[in-house]
């Protein structure tokens, strides 16, 4: 296959073309949803597809289809992105050099103790009607979900730097989400376990407490009270802060954002942005979390981006286009969710290192605040600096100890106000996987992490 | 091969092979694109998808797979869901694939054939009749995509479902940002509509220029009010009421006991100035069709009328367990992007969600607020739709008092629960508009909060 593909880019004519690559992905996955102990999902569903990118003066063309890969269909994809390239580059101000993007030859399978592939299909299904009957542990839970997904995708790129690249990505997923209902009153829990790894991860799950301790959790949410509103010290659990470390200053930092001066932290490399407890990184190479890879959809390797260390800001994640724009190496940032989409900075696993404050230590150093946990949703605000963080419950701390818990709520303010006013970070590191869309779209697999946190916050919930 | 043929072939494999029942869904998508980078068009896309999905049963045993077939031949992926049907368990609450109906209506009613012409260098030209109208001294366009997606479908079931539907989207999404010194503000426009032509490209970025540059008049929000109306743009208004709505409707949280509506039928649920249709055929609607995509005669539901409860949605699934008829709400596409629908079932699903209009314009509704609030961009209007609580970052408004708009706000948080809103004096105005799967106008939210920061 990477024979046929280099054959096309070789046989590109087109002066104007300065760079072009192809990328064939082939995706397989199983899905299983059980509801109420009723097999509502049971599936096995692939595709694939091939996309082909050119580069005239400074803009693209890109065309893809799900067609058998020939080396005619080579051809045909890059004939069709060099004529939208061609179209566009009227408006070209510049050309980029890539010159400097070296060629790599390499094939890189991932290894999983267990492969999920050689699971059988009975014993995934009863995986997840254990995990059915795990949550079954109350008559308040009205309505029980739990869900297994595994998938494994496989990808083939060569480019006109002469790069010959085959990798796979394999990742798996489980997930409960118990709702509990009594009266008028609704509230849900969840659980979530998942990353670049194989079967092995639902093997060490240990179900029966992973239910219970989610059922749990959505009877508590059954009593409690409305949150507090305002300015307030909040204790950001694991899951908390990283989606702050995620949306407050992940988005910010892709160098797409930047090269255009989009983003807040345009020309802020070397600016003090936090107090010197905050360090955050992004590290597509960790072991096993959801959104490492061994090449990004350029083929650049992945790898660790210091963003913030020790308060101050380092630097950006990179596509090989911005890395050639800012004169810096790529950074393996450069992803996209399919063969459908286009390739822009993305992030990979983003997170705020640890401290030295154990987390009881933070909450008994608490004289009040709003101990703030589990994360459910985010949107970054690139151009102005902002958050939104939406968290599922919370926990009112007076005189350093936890009390009244509290609902849902959203936590917001201004990234430049928030990061100084953190003054204490926790010494365990937790991460969170799941999927991240840039603007409203693009989705791709992504972890955020970080330690217990404590900082100042705008609270808002209804 | 057509897809058509390509459906009914391989239901025939299915029930040669053993299938108790089979359906094909099987679809082609070809969708132009441009993306907008720092004033200009940088990347031009030309993309073609093709796929199945096949539903192969076995007495109460469902097996799902897909396949964009480039590596593997029908026969090969039947023998897949054949395979994961017979280790499968029974699905006690499965009763049968949809029967035929009679469809009325051309396939190609909601297709225009100039919006399936459009390639991405027409889109370029359009897209930057958007940065023409915005861009000035001290505002750019840095994001911008639009992309027009023709799309033509199937459904064959082994019980006689054998009909197809073509159709068109246009969708664009676009940001401006305006820069004053160390003050910056950003304006956010999506288009929607099933004709490209249809869009005024120019006014919108007109309009884009100027919502950025009235948040650079945006003083931070620093009071907290309670008790107050908000009055949501239909962008924000209905993305925030189609998440709470689409959700107590839906046959399936009906069924599975997630919708809070689950034993309402009947009951008042909004005020009586709230009224909602899932119109399957709506004449602006992006997912309109003369069929769902189970096969289903797509059609007109009121799901609210005059506040109350009137229907919920169903798909064949969820409708046959309550020995009811499937309302046409079997959706495997959403409006945004139509590449991979084929890799996932149908689900219980709204097809167009119609508020119906009232009679006040927007200025009349503001004149009745003593106090609010009127939005018009969210970081992302969100709710939660089992409890009805939300609470949503402010990042464009102006303030209403006494019935008059007043100065330019951002950075608060707008507070409440949205079923309890519902059940206040909801005032809905003259002005709807497409978003997404959603005819919106205009709508005011008593009893909520707005919080500073």
């Amino acid at each position: 296959m990477l024979d046929i593909m280099t054959a096309a880019i070789e046989d590109i004519k087109e002066k104007a073309v300065t760079f072009a690559d192809i990328r064939q992905e082939s995706h397989a996955s199983t899905q299983i949803v059980v509801i109420n102990g009723d097999l509502r999902r049971f599936g096995r569903s692939t595709q694939a597809g091939t996309i082909a990118r050119a580069l005239v003066g400074e803009c693209w063309g890109m065309a893809s289809t799900s067609e058998q890969l020939t080396i005619e269909t080579c051809k045909a994809l890059l004939t069709e992105a060099t004529k939208a390239a061609k179209a566009n580059a009227q408006y070209s101000r510049k050309s980029l050099d890539f010159s400097s993007v070296k060629p790599i030859k390499q094939s890189l399978w991932q290894k999983c103790k267990v492969d999920p592939e050689s699971v059988s299909t009975e014993e995934k299904l009863e995986f997840v009607m254990a995990l059915d009957k795990s949550l079954q542990t109350d008559e308040r839970i009205v309505n029980r979900n739990s869900a297994y997904n595994d998938t494994k995708k496989i990808f083939h790129l060569v480019n006109s730097a002469g790069s010959q690249l085959e990798w796979d990505e394999i990742r798996t997923r489980a997930v409960v989400q118990p709702v509990a209902r009594e009266g008028n009153k609704m509230q849900f829990n969840y659980d979530f376990r998942g990353g670049r790894t194989g079967y092995e991860l639902i093997q060490a799950i240990d179900i029966e407490p992973f239910g219970a301790e989610c059922v749990k959790g959505a009877i508590e949410l059954l009593s409690a009270e409305k949150p507090p509103s305002g300015l307030m010290t909040v204790i950001a659990d694991g899951h908390i802060s990283g989606l702050i470390a995620h949306e407050v200053c992940g988005h910010a930092s892709e160098a797409d954002e930047v090269v255009k001066k989009r983003s807040f932290l345009t020309n802020m490399v070397g600016v003090k942005i936090g107090s010197d407890l905050v360090t955050m990184v992004d590290d597509g190479t960790l072991k096993e979390s959801e959104g490492s890879f061994p090449f990004d959809s350029e083929g650049t390797p992945s790898s660790r981006t210091v963003i913030i260390e020790n308060g101050i800001y380092k630097g950006y994640m990179h596509t090989i286009e911005t890395a050639s724009l800012m004169g810096v190496e790529p950074t393996g940032n450069g992803r996209a969710q399919d063969y459908n989409r286009r390739i822009f900075a993305r992030m990979t696993n983003t997170f705020f290192d640890t401290g030295d404050w154990t987390n009881d230590e933070i909450i008994a150093d608490t004289k009040e605040g709003l101990y703030v946990n589990r994360s459910l949703s985010g949107m970054e605000d690139v151009v102005g600096g902002g958050v939104q963080c939406s968290a599922l419950k919370g926990y009112i701390i007076k005189n350093g100890e936890i009390t009244q818990l509290v609902r849902s709520m959203t936590l917001a303010g201004k990234v430049l106000e928030i990061l100084p006013t953190v003054d204490a970070v926790g010494n365990d590191l937790h991460f969170s996987g799941g999927n991240c869309g840039k603007g409203e779209e693009d989705f791709i697999p992504v972890s955020s992490g970080g330690p217990h946190m404590r900082m100042e916050m705008v609270v808002g919930g209804g | 091969m057509d897809i058509a043929d390509i459906a009914s072939k391989t239901v025939e494999l299915s029930v040669k092979s053993g299938a108790n029942q089979a359906e094909v869904y099987a679809i082609r998508v070809k969708t132009a694109s441009t993306y907008i980078d720092d004033d200009i068009p940088k990347i031009g896309g030309f993309l073609t998808e093709f796929g199945i999905g096949l539903k192969y049963i076995i007495g109460k045993k469902i097996g799902f797979t897909s396949s964009t077939l480039a590596q593997e031949t029908p026969k090969d992926v039947v023998e897949r869901a054949k395979s994961i049907a017979r280790v499968s368990n029974d699905d006690a609450r499965f009763v049968s694939l949809p029967e035929p109906k009679k469809v009325s209506g051309s396939p190609d009613k909601f297709y225009d054939s100039d919006t399936a012409a459009a390639d991405s260098v027409v889109l370029m030209e359009k897209a930057m009749q958007v940065v023409n109208g915005a861009v000035a001294d001290n505002v750019t366009v840095p994001n911008g995509s639009l992309r027009t997606s023709a799309v033509r479908y199937h459904v064959c079931n082994s019980l006689g479902i054998d009909a197809g539907s073509k159709a068109t989207v246009t969708f664009g999404f676009f940001t401006a940002k305006s820069q004053d010194g160390d003050k910056v503000g950003e304006g956010v426009q999506r288009c929607w509509s099933r004709e490209l032509e249809s869009i005024d490209f120019h006014g919108l970025g007109e309009y884009m220029k100027s919502q950025a540059l009235s948040v650079l008049k945006a003083k931070a929000f620093k009071d907290k009010w309670e008790d107050s109306v908000a009055v949501l743009a239909p962008s924000e208004g209905s993305e925030i009421l189609y998440s709470l709505v689409a959700h107590a409707i839906s046959g399936e949280n009906v069924n599975k006991r997630s919708s809070p509506w689950a034993d309402k039928m009947g009951e008042p649920v909004a005020s009586e100035n709230l009224s909602i249709v899932d119109n399957g055929q709506s004449k602006h609607g992006l997912l309109s069709s003369v069929i769902d995509d189970e096969g289903v005669p797509t059609q007109k539901t009121p799901t609210i009328e005059k506040g109350v409860l009137k229907s919920y949605l169903f798909d064949s699934y969820n409708a046959y367990q309550l020995e009811m008829q499937s309302t046409g709400n079997g959706i495997r596409r959403i409006a945004r992007d139509l590449a991979g629908r084929f890799t996932v079932p149908a689900v219980c699903a709204g097809t167009t969600m119609e508020v119906l209009p009232g009679t006040k314009s927007v200025d009349e509704i503001i004149g009745e607020i003593k106090r609010g609030v009127y939005v018009e961009h969210f970081a992302w209007p969100i709710v939660d739709p089992m409890s009805g609580t939300f609470s949503n970052e402010i990042r464009n408004a102006r303030i209403i008092e006494n019935g008059e708009l007043g100065e330019p706000i951002k950075h608060a948080l707008w507070v409440g629960n949205l079923y309890e809103s519902l059940k206040g004096n909801i005032m809905v105005a003259n002005d709807p508009e497409v978003h997404d799967k959603r005819v919106v106008p205009t709508i005011a939210f008593p009893g909520t909060e707005v919080i500073g920061q």
